[in-house]
Parts: C-alpha cells; structure tokens; sequence
C-alpha cells in the first residue's frame, strides 16, 4: 500500500506539469495583456509597451514557459504581475477561507446527505422518500447564486442571524469563524447533498435487496443495526466516490459562493487572477488544485480498502 | 433572547468543546473607531506611479502627501509646501517645505525626497512630461528648499503638482522614489495621514489603514486634496466586493459602513433604508465616449465620423447606463465637464437637437462608405461599456452600417485597442470608454482630447487645430484666455471627431447614517469622516 501511494504520488508531477502547460499555453495564446490593465485607461501605447518589458511579458513563449519551471524546480512559484508579492504568499494568506467553507460545507454534506440518502432508501416508495427525493432534485438544480442570494436575504437582511459577507479565521474565535460560514457553506452544500442523498439512496436500495440483508433481517437484527452496519457499509463504496468527486467540484463552486459571500478565498482570486491575466498566480493556483485532485482520487482509493476489505493494491 | 443569541450560544458552546477557543469580546468603542469602506475595485497593487487604476490613486492619497492639492474650486492650494517663489522671467521655481513633516517610518521629509519623488512622477505623468521636456534641472537647495529650473515658463506648475488625476505628484521617501518609474514599489512608506498597514493587506479582498498619530494636518479647513487633513477614525478598512449585491445587503446590516459606487439598480433598495444615505459621489461625474479609428476606413474621413455624430443620441446611451434617474446624466455637446470653469458648448451643434438619421446617412454615403464590415469592441466585463456597445450596435445598423459586434473583455479590449493593424487583420474601427469628469477639466491631464496622431489615444486622430488651440490654453496666463481656449478646443474637436461623447454621467455613493462627515468629491476623503457606533 505504502509504495501504492507513493507510486501515485510521484505520478502527480507530470500530471502537473502537463496542466500547467496547457494552462499556460491558453492564457499565452488567449487575448489581453495584463500591462493594459496594469498601467491604467490613459496611459499610452509607450507605457504599456514599457510595462510589458519590465515584466518579462514581450519574451518568447517558452523562455517565459522555461523560467517558470526553473523557478517551480527550486521551490519559487513565482511572483504576482499585479501585487508583487509571492504566489505563495497569496496562496496562503486565501487558503484559510476556502479550506473552511470547503470542510464545513463537507460536513453539512455527510451530516445531512448520508442520513437523508439512507431512510429515503429504507422507505423507499413512502411519501418521505418523495419528499426527499424532492428535495434533492430541488437542491440540485438551484444554482449556488440564486441560494446564496435568498439565504442572505432571509437570514441576514431579514431575520439578522448571520452576517452577509466576509471571514473571520478560527484565531479569532470558532462562533466568528464559523457564523461567516454558515450561510455559504448552505449555498454550496445545496448541490452536494443533494447529489450525495441520491448516490446513497441508490446504492443502499441496491444493497437492501441482498440476501445477507435478509438473512440479517431474519435473524432479528433491528432496523438501525441492518441500515448502519450492514447495509451502510456494503454501499459505502459509491458514496465516498461521489463525496471525494465533490470535494473537487467544490472547489469550482466555491468560486460563486466566495463572490456571493465576499470570502476572501482562492476561488475568488483565481477569478481576479484569471481576469487580469496574473499569468504566475494563475499557473500556481492550478498546480495547487492539480494536486489537490489528485490527492483526493489516491485518498478515495485508499478508503476504499478501509470500507471494502476484498479491494487490494 | 433572539435566535441568533440561541445559535450564538449553541456554536459557541460546541466551538469551545473543540477548540477551547472563544470570541473575543470587542469594545463598544472599537466599532466606531474602525471605519469599513467597500471601494469601486481591487486595490490589486500599491504604487500610484507605477499603475494608475483610480482605486490605487484613492488608497494612495491616504498614505502618501502631495505638494499642492487641488480644492472644492478646482484651484491648487499648498498642501506639503510652505511657500514657493517665482523668477521673474518664470523660468525657475523655488519650493520651501513645511516644517515638522515626517514620514511614517519616523523620518523627517527633505528635499532629496521630492527631488527623487518629482523625478519618478514626472517619467509617467502627461504634464510631468511635458515639464520634463523643458527641464534644466531639479535640485534640492537645502533640506527643505528645492529647485526647479526650467528652459521655459511652464505657467501650469502648480496644477501640474496639485492635479488629482493619476498619477499624482506623491512624496515618498527618497529610497523609495528611486525605483524604475516602470517597476512597482514594495515599501509603503508615506508622509500622508493614513499608514498602509501591509501586514494585513490581501490584495483583492481586504486593505487596512491606520491613523498616522505625527501627521501634521494644515490649519485650513479640509477641502478635497488640500487643507487640514483630520484623521477622525483610528483605522479604516477596505474590503473589496466583487458582487454589488452583496455589498447592497452588507450596507444595510451594517457590515460595512460606506459603499463607495452602489450601481444604479439597487440604489432605490437603498434609498428606501432609513439607515442609510444616498447621494451623488463625485460631482465631476464622467464623459461617456466611444472612440473610432481614424487611420482606416470608414472613419478616416471625417464626413463617416461626423455621420455618426448626427445620429446618435446622448440620451439612448446615459439611459442605457443610468436607467430612469434623470438626475444622473446630462446630454453633452463637448468633451469639457459640465459645470467647471472652463465648460463650454461652443461648436457642439451636431450634438444638440432633434437626430437627422437621413441626413447622417447621406453624409455616410458621401464619405464612401460601401458597406465593410465596422468592428466594434464592446467589454461585455463592464457594465458602461456594455451599455453603450449595445447602444452603439443599434445606432450603426440604423445608418445601414455592417456591424462586426465583438463582445469580448475589458483585458481584451484593451490590447486590441493598441494595434495599428487594419480591422480585418486584428485591428478595430470602434471601442468603448468612459472618462472620469475629473480628468475633462482641462486638456492638461485629458488623455482623450489629444489629437497628434501618431502620439495620440488609441484611435490616433489627427487634428492639428485641435492640437494648436490645446498648446494655447497650456500658455494662457489668465482665466479668460484659458475659456477662449477651450472653447476653440472643443469645436476643433468637433469639428474633427476627435472622439464620440456620449454624455455626462453621475454616480451614487451610499453610507450607514451613523456616518458623518462625507464629501462630494472626485475620490472617496477620508479626512473629517466620523462614525459614532
């Protein structure tokens, strides 16, 4: 196993820097030029020409290319055209909001979704199991925007339970922190739970139908002992599959949701990144969710052989 | 007990369970001491020189000190100097600096520190240019007597050095000042009455201001850029909201204190708060405008551009970026900002009056014009521009015009801008902007009215009766001529198309009225601003 893992973590490096090229060469061939943005309005031609310069922005493809990867390779992940400060510095100081909104909205996930998943399988057919299902396709097909937006207005504007906006790292205090992310972490979790409790109500229907269900039902197994323990178990498979797809769908999502609640998080400054054409922020954000993908498949793979015995590497 | 006392309490009993930690207790006092801001945009960088987005020349005018400062009339007034002396024939300006002036590292401001601040200003600046160019030398007398020696008199001195528009005159420390005037700044260092605090600075999201305690305010009263600048809050917060209803609801939980540009949809939502005020921001407002491209055809003949200035109207473009406040726009017939000294409409006929589409069409046909495809770029990231584009695109279908729309974005647009290439082959025959009525005063920083070419904004017009009356307001001495000026400015300008205005427009800003003390100005003042909690 551990040769597995290591194995499947030195297969990340060209993952990586197979994504980072592609990136780098979409925003290469892409239009816009961060030196116009940078030098403002009304400046000349002249100016923009200079600034570009000065940024190494007027060098060839692959000597821009090629200094980025001497950089990466002795541990620089460059520094931001715009702020002048290092990626990694940037990366840092927004990981702390994304990985919060992403670790709560992932709990409200499992807390909700899973239990949610298994009774409507459990009354399967029942009013409840309509209602959920319900639910789901309700949750599923709101746009995390417009569930933001009413969320906001209902809990904050009108009824002044929670703020609006903004983050207040976990230093500061857990209910400041966590106040801030109750409401996004709702907008984003819509999707996911609803995803998850489907996905669970599914293979847990399957799983119901075995006969080592019925023979535990025969025995006199009580209802919670066969859905939790037996049932739960045998269909946990698919369920951690679709829980660790969500956690990089998330990321996507957490892009809206961090506009939506002015969370001073990377999908938002991806999004600034992107739209400035910060070239070195938006190379290093890539790598970072690259691996972060890839970090999560090998973490869903090794739960496998934790849920499911018969699975080996 | 309310709900969110329950859930408060529930989550803090569960938090502490976890964590051990618990919420701070914050002082009554310390709300009203923190003054929270939601600016127009990023403050993505932090060097007023190097860039010149108006978001960074607003930050940057609370942390960084000017000499002269422009006021409420538009006039220059001391701000970091004591007196100035000029030679009788106007050649050589002397500067005396107040006393007492630190920066915030603790250090006194001397001459040295001008000298290097003037010099990296002037790379970057249209008029530090121009003065530039008439340099004979820039030299500091003493600690805090300079000297600027000129191979002629450069009557505009003291607008060039008070003028609001980016890139300002800023005094920075001398190590600082003497970075390439084309690489950005690290060190924030400033004499002005704010502190960056670069600490807690995450750029795109949030940027932190703390009150200077050695500044040393003039004993004038405030008035925009110039006079006693009082610091009345210990610190001020901007925090950047890229989503205008998010920031619509923050103000009305009071989240945040101040929103600096509500957009125009949800101003009404606003107004009907009682919490909160709503007034017009920035009495200079902005020129709406659309440029076209004289160096290729149809708009290299100037009866194609004079075509499209007969038919389009001021009023289908201010409505489509104001809606229905009729007290947000103003037709234009000019480039100058309405109600400023040198204002004027003279030559604006083809703007004023009932639209002629079959007169336009006639003179379009007259210019040649055969049909080719007009393209046309729109930022559809911007919400003025996009509003124009659409606009735009109407009022050329209606000439007959074969519209090539290119909805695309603000970076796009504006390196497409730069090339001189034909329309077919990457270039462009029309783009969209706006220009903030603060830099329409006066051609001195008005980047737009030039019209030298080659040398001018992108578009490239040639107007050389445009160009001869602009050199004669730089040498008017006094009011009058300068009016003269700009009146014969503005018909040339006209006359030629330097550009399409496409009217005057105004924008709101929004405050909790617990707030006091807020300006009408080109950019948000801090400076007199209170809040009680």
């Amino acid at each position: 196993m551990l040769s597995y893992i290591l194995r499947r973590i030195v297969a990340t490096l060209p993952v990586m820097a197979i994504v980072a090229l592609f990136v780098f060469s979409l925003l290469y061939i892409a239009p816009g030029d961060p030196a116009v943005v940078i030098a403002g309005d009304q400046a000349s031609p002249e100016d923009v020409e200079r600034i570009r310069q000065s940024l190494g922005l007027d060098r060839p493809f692959l000597i821009q290319f090629g200094s980025w990867v001497w950089r990466i390779l002795h541990g620089d992940l460059g520094t931001s055209i715009f702020t002048n400060l290092p990626v990694s510095t940037l990366i840092g100081q927004r990981l702390g909001p994304t990985l919060s909104l992403m670790m709560v909205t992932l709990l409200l996930t499992i807390v909700v979704a899973v239990p949610l998943g298994v009774v409507a399988a459990w009354k399967a057919g029942s009013l409840i199991d309509r209602a959920i299902m319900g639910f789901a396709v309700f949750g599923f097909s709101l746009p995390v925007f417009v569930v933001g937006y009413m969320l906001a207005y209902i809990f904050a504007l009108e009824l002044e339970w929670l703020p609006v906006q903004g983050y207040t790292p976990l230093a500061q205090g857990f209910w400041p922190w966590l106040e801030n992310l109750i409401l996004p972490a709702i907008a984003l979790g819509c999707v996911y739970i609803a995803l998850v409790a489907r996905i669970t109500r599914a293979a847990m229907l399957e799983v119901l139908q075995q006969d080592y269900i019925r023979t535990a039902r025969a025995k006199g197994l009580g209802q919670g002992g066969i859905l939790f323990i037996h049932a739960l178990k045998n269909a946990a498979v698919p369920i951690v599959t679709v829980i660790g797809i969500g956690i990089a769908l998330l990321i996507g999502g957490a892009v809206v949701t961090e506009s939506v609640f002015a969370i001073p998080g990377l999908g938002r400054l991806t999004i600034d990144a992107i739209l400035r054409r910060d070239y070195p922020v938006i190379q290093g954000i890539v790598l970072l969710f690259s691996f972060v993908y890839v970090l999560v498949n090998l973490m869903i793979d090794v739960t496998y052989t934790l849920v499911d015995p018969r699975i080996r590497y | 007990m309310d709900r969110r006392t329950v859930l408060k309490g529930l989550a803090g009993a569960g938090g502490l369970a976890l964590t051990g930690l618990s919420a701070p207790a914050i002082a009554q006092g310390a709300a009203a001491r923190t003054l929270r801001f939601v600016p127009q945009a990023n403050l993505a960088n932090f060097d007023p020189i190097w860039g010149t987005q108006y978001v960074v020349r607003n930050a940057a005018a609370l942390v960084w000190d000017t000499l002269y400062g422009v006021d409420a009339k538009l006039q220059p007034q001391r701000q970091m100097v004591e007196s100035e002396e000029t030679s009788d024939d106007g050649k050589i300006w002397t500067f005396k600096l107040r006393s007492g002036l630190k920066f915030h590292d603790g250090e006194p401001v001397l001459s040295k520190d001008v000298v290097a601040s003037l010099s990296r200003w002037a790379a970057r600046d249209p008029m530090g240019l121009m003065i530039l160019a008439i340099q004979q030398e820039l030299t500091a007398v003493d600690d805090r007597t300079f000297k600027w020696v000129l191979k002629q008199p450069f009557p505009k001195m003291l607008y060039a050095l008070a003028k609001n528009n980016a890139p300002c005159s800023f005094i920075m420390p001398e190590r600082i000042a003497k970075t390439d005037p084309f690489k950005q700044i690290t060190d924030y260092v400033g004499s002005g009455p704010m502190k960056f605090v670069k600490s807690e600075w995450v750029p795109g999201a949030k940027s932190v201001f703390e009150k200077f305690a050695d500044y040393v305010p003039r004993q004038e009263k405030a008035s925009w850029l110039a006079g006693g600048k009082q610091i009345l809050v210990d610190r001020v917060e901007w925090l950047v909201m890229p989503d205008p209803a998010t920031a619509a609801a923050a103000l009305q939980n009071g989240e945040v204190d101040w929103w600096e540009n509500p957009i125009a949809d949800l101003v009404p939502v606003l107004k009907s708060n009682k919490n909160i005020s709503v007034d017009i921001g920035d009495p200079l407002g902005n020129v709406g405008s659309f440029r076209m491209n004289h160096l290729f055809a149809p708009f290299n003949d100037v009866r194609a551009r004079r075509a499209v200035l007969m038919a389009l109207s001021q009023e289908d473009y201010m409505r489509a970026i104001v809606g229905d406040d009729d007290a947000l726009w103003k037709p234009l017939p000019g480039f100058f900002t309405p109600d400023t000294p040198l204002y004027t409409e003279m030559g604006g006929e083809i703007l004023k009056g009932k639209r002629d589409l079959d007169a336009a069409k006639k003179l379009l046909a007259e210019s040649g014009y055969s049909g080719q495809p007009v393209t046309c770029l729109v930022a559809q990231d911007q919400p003025i521009t996009k509003a124009q584009g659409d606009v735009t695109a109407d009022l050329l279908k209606k000439l007959g015009m074969n519209v090539d729309f290119i909805a695309t974005d603000w970076g796009t647009v504006g390196s497409r801008r730069a090339q001189k290439t034909p329309p077919g082959q990457g270039g462009w025959n029309m783009f969209h902007s706006w220009h903030a009525g603060a830099d329409c005063i006066t051609p001195a920083a008005y980047t737009a009215i030039r019209a030298n070419g080659d040398k001018a904004w992108f578009g490239w017009p040639n107007s050389p009766n445009t160009e001869k009356e602009i050199a004669a307001w730089f040498d008017a001495t006094t009011l009058e001529e300068e009016k003269a000026a700009i009146g014969r400015v503005n018909k040339a300008a006209l006359d030629d198309v330097v550009y399409a205005p496409t009217g005057f427009f105004l924008t709101y800003t929004a405050w909790r009225k617990n707030v006091s003390g807020i300006t009408k100005g080109p950019l948000p003042f801090f400076w007199g601003v209170s809040k009680t909690a």
